[in-house]
């Protein structure tokens, strides 16, 4: 199966999955709004005020079930939520056509459709495009067969298949456009993801130049000062003296302690340092095994960023991180806890990064408190 | 990577995206209006009253225009398609408007199913331009022009007006998303950076890899200079030292000598200073059966099988700076199966294995107390194993001191590096073996 059939926008573009959150909630408030308000409208042609208010219910349940299983926090959505969702709404639907069975004038005025369409569209940026259209399909089915049932009160006198077609319209349509969004931002974002790979292999080349220069000067920089003019006198000199020896053990366990600390250190240290000093804010990291190594390269850049966002604006004071292998080193551990400063950030704000971590196969929880806000990555290595 | 759309490409994406949502949904609201036409022409009316079929084949026609023009402002959205389209739909509205509002058709106001599926087409026109004004601009255009013409056409068929619920509807979720989208795209992508991030990401990591080859790279030359140097206590100066010493500081000095490419080995290995290690002129590489060098040779025959006698190394012959080392540590080296296997890797691939096997050498001369020591080649299931094994004093790997980081980075980090592994085996008064191995090919 091809690789956008089986992605969604969530996880394609999880800031995207992220921002569309609330979405959900609107699609599901106009829902709950549509469904009591069109029973309002042809309350006249109600003949089971208890089936009536059940599918008001569905309603509210159905877009209770899409809002909840749609937020950052329940990460990633799956297909069976849609499902449900739209197996709710479809049971409104059904509950509206018994509410007025035998008496229903016209299909127009009906939520049914209206409310399985606007849930399948708002959990586009959710679902796969193929997913999208199943439900869809599914859900027109079931409208068909209510809206032949629906055929003899008509006062369009229309056939079967108009009304048919009237009465899935809605759902299709909604349907339609959910999926052609979903293929659309997940094409779009892997063309764009494609182009960012062979353009960094690209930059690597040149930053690689760079970097080696800068290495290699920092390296050199501590031999030259101490290590490599001991070592020319020594070449150049006829003898080696007890001092030159002492003199020598002395740089050895220098360099050795140095070698050491470079060895032991990750790019977390690199980085920790690398923000603290552009930022101004102590940032300590205590990672003894190393363990931020083993984190993929594609684990990496949440957490750079999450650290890169706490650590500017004055969002925080100071960060420690501590990184720690758990069940046997199955489990890696990543602490973030930043002492919160002047402009503390905000829950949604740090959904981001959890959110994007998600994507990336990290678990993330947040506690955010006056003091601090503390973020828990977990990772099965 | 899954770092989803970066700021500067999210608005135009966003804006297809939902552009293209649209389309899909006005193309089935067309579809529905096609389905709706023809059953009428084919199937006979269910009550006394019905659509007169003359009307439905005209009312086929006239969706099937707008279809057509629908089709051509998707594919092709430019400003004159798009208004050529909100013309065409309009006309299209107002005509099927007559025929549908027609007496007979039960049908009390405008406000109805079927002309619900023409006037959402229109007002999902998308249009020519990205971004959420632009598309809520031409979508309100389309819906007012729908809704004018639904007017005229009620009109000149004598029935009632009334604004289009589902059109209205269509209209309020192009509005809400495109508003929602326009007020939630920039900021949390902006502020998130990840593409920064990633980008930040990278460079540390390549910064990380060079800053451990460098470290290997110090940890070869600078400290076990130092080393020799303190456990060597006063007296004269050993020549073999000096030459290493200055071999060394010709490497280090002057040179990207942290990227241990395997062309700056060549051609460190080609050039000739003073007193450079590789320098010694006079390599060969030849296969022998297993007869032993004249005695003093420093590198002598195997201890069976066929083997392939060093006379000397040279800058280009396999191994030839791990052989220098052995040399001028006076360590005789046995080698067994054919150097050239090391054409199976990559050159950065190669210098890694050599600059390895020339620690492991070190290690022999330095701690094992024996004067000769076995390297094995070998070449299966697309790997390239060296085998470095000595009966010197040996050590409990399980108890080298933390600090002690040349097995760590001058020989497993390099070869790890090199997605290789390295194993070694070793037990005090038995000796060591460490066997390296690479997959062939590589940079």
């Amino acid at each position: 199966m091809s690789t956008a059939l089986r992605l969604t926008q969530q996880e394609v573009d999880p800031i995207g999955g992220v921002a569309a959150a609330p979405l959900v909630l609107i699609g599901s408030i106009l829902s709950a709004a549509t469904s009591i308000g069109l029973t309002a409208w042809h309350w006249s042609e109600v003949g089971s005020p208890v089936a009536a208010f059940a599918g008001i219910l569905f309603v509210v349940a159905a877009g209770a079930v899409a809002t909840v299983s749609a937020l950052p926090a329940r990460a990633p959505f799956t297909v069976d939520r849609l499902w449900f969702a739209v197996a709710l709404a479809v049971g409104a639907a059904i509950a509206e056509y018994v509410s007025t069975v035998g008496a229903n004038r016209y299909l127009y005025d009906d939520y049914g459709p209206l409310v399985v369409g606007v849930l399948i569209l708002s959990l586009a940026p959710f679902s796969t495009w193929i997913s999208l259209l199943a439900a869809g399909t599914v859900a027109a089915a079931v409208l068909a067969i209510l809206a032949i049932g629906s055929a003899g009160a008509s006062a369009t006198q229309a056939n079967a298949a108009a009304l048919i077609a009237v009465n899935s319209v809605a759902v299709l349509a909604l349907s339609a456009a959910g999926a052609a969004y979903s293929a659309t931002i997940v094409r779009e974002s892997l063309a764009w993801q494609r182009e960012a790979n062979a353009i960094a292999l690209e930059r690597d080349g040149g930053v690689r130049a760079g970097i080696v220069r800068s290495v290699q000067q920092g390296r050199v920089s501590v031999l030259s000062r101490e290590v490599l003019p001991f070592l020319a006198a020594v070449m150049s000199a006829e003898r080696i003296s007890v001092a030159d020896a002492d003199r020598a053990r002395e740089l050895a366990e220098m360099l050795r302690r140095a070698l050491k600390a470079g060895i032991e250190s990750t790019w977390l240290d690199d980085l920790a340092s690398s923000i603290g000093a552009a930022r101004q804010v102590p940032i300590a990291v205590d990672d003894p095994a190393a363990t931020a190594a083993r984190l993929r390269s594609e684990q990496r850049p949440p957490l750079t960023a999450l650290l890169s966002w706490l650590s500017s604006a004055e969002r925080s004071e100071s960060i420690r991180i501590a990184v720690a292998a758990e069940g046997g080193g199955e489990i890696v551990r990543i602490d973030v806890v930043a002492a919160a400063g002047s402009a503390s950030p905000s829950r949604r704000e740090v959904e981001r990064f959890l959110a994007v971590a998600r994507a990336v196969g990290v678990r993330g929880d947040l506690e955010i408190t006056r003091e601090n806000v503390r973020v828990e990555f977990r990772y099965d290595a | 990577m899954t770092l989803g759309l970066p700021e500067h490409l999210a608005k135009a994406s966003l804006s297809r995206a939902l552009a293209s949502a649209g389309h899909a949904a006005g193309a089935v609201c067309l579809a529905s209006a096609m389905v709706i036409a023809v059953a009428s022409i084919v199937v006979e009316p269910v009550g006394e009253i019905g659509p007169d079929r003359q009307a439905a084949i005209a009312a086929f026609v006239l969706v099937g225009v707008q279809a057509a023009l629908f089709a051509l402002v998707a594919f092709h959205p430019s400003v004159t398609l798009t208004v050529v389209y909100l013309l065409g739909g309009t006309a299209v509205v107002y005509g099927l408007t007559v025929l549908v509002m027609a007496p007979g058709n039960g049908f009390e106001t405008t406000n109805n199913a079927l002309l619900a599926m023409p006037r959402t087409a229109l007002l999902l026109v998308g249009g020519a331009g990205v971004g959420s004004r632009i598309a809520i601009a031409w979508a309100t255009l389309g819906w007012g022009l729908g809704e004018a013409a639904a007017f005229l056409g009620a009109t000149a068929a004598g029935a009632a007006w009334a604004p289009n619920a589902a059109a209205a509807a269509a209209l309020g979720i192009v509005v809400i998303t495109r508003v929602y989208d326009a007020m939630t795209r920039s900021d949390a992508r902006r502020e998130t950076a990840l593409h920064r991030a990633s980008q930040q990401t990278r460079e540390l990591v390549i910064r990380h890899d060079y800053e451990l080859r460098a470290i290997a790279r110090l940890h070869d030359t600078a400290l076990s200079h130092l080393v020799a140097i303190a456990a060597s206590g006063s007296g004269p100066v050993d020549e073999r030292l000096r030459t290493a010493i200055s071999h060394d500081l010709s490497l280090i000095v002057g040179r990207d000598w942290a990227t241990e490419h395997a062309e700056e080995a060549e051609a460190s290995g080609a050039r000739t200073g003073p007193g450079g290690a590789n320098a010694a002129a006079g390599a060969s590489l030849g296969t022998r059966d297993g007869s032993a060098h004249a005695e003093g040779d420093p590198l002598r025959a195997g201890r069976g099988g066929p083997t392939t006698t060093v006379a000397a190394p040279t800058g280009t012959a396999p191994l030839a700076d791990a052989f220098g080392v052995a040399r001028d540590a006076g360590l005789a080296v046995n080698v067994s199966g054919a150097p050239d296997v090391l054409a199976a890797v990559g050159p950065r691939r190669r210098a890694a294995i050599e600059a390895a096997v020339a620690q492991c050498l070190m290690n022999v001369a330095r701690h094992a107390g024996v004067d000769d020591v076995e390297v094995a080649l070998g070449r299966a299931d697309g790997e390239v194993t060296i085998v470095v094994v000595d009966d010197g004093r040996g050590f409990d790997p399980e108890r080298v001191p933390d600090d002690r980081i040349g097995l760590r980075t001058s020989i497993r980090g390099r070869i790890e590096q090199e997605g290789g592994r390295a194993r070694i085996w070793s037990r005090p008064g038995v000796g060591t073996t460490v066997m390296l191995a690479v997959p062939e090919g590589g940079e």
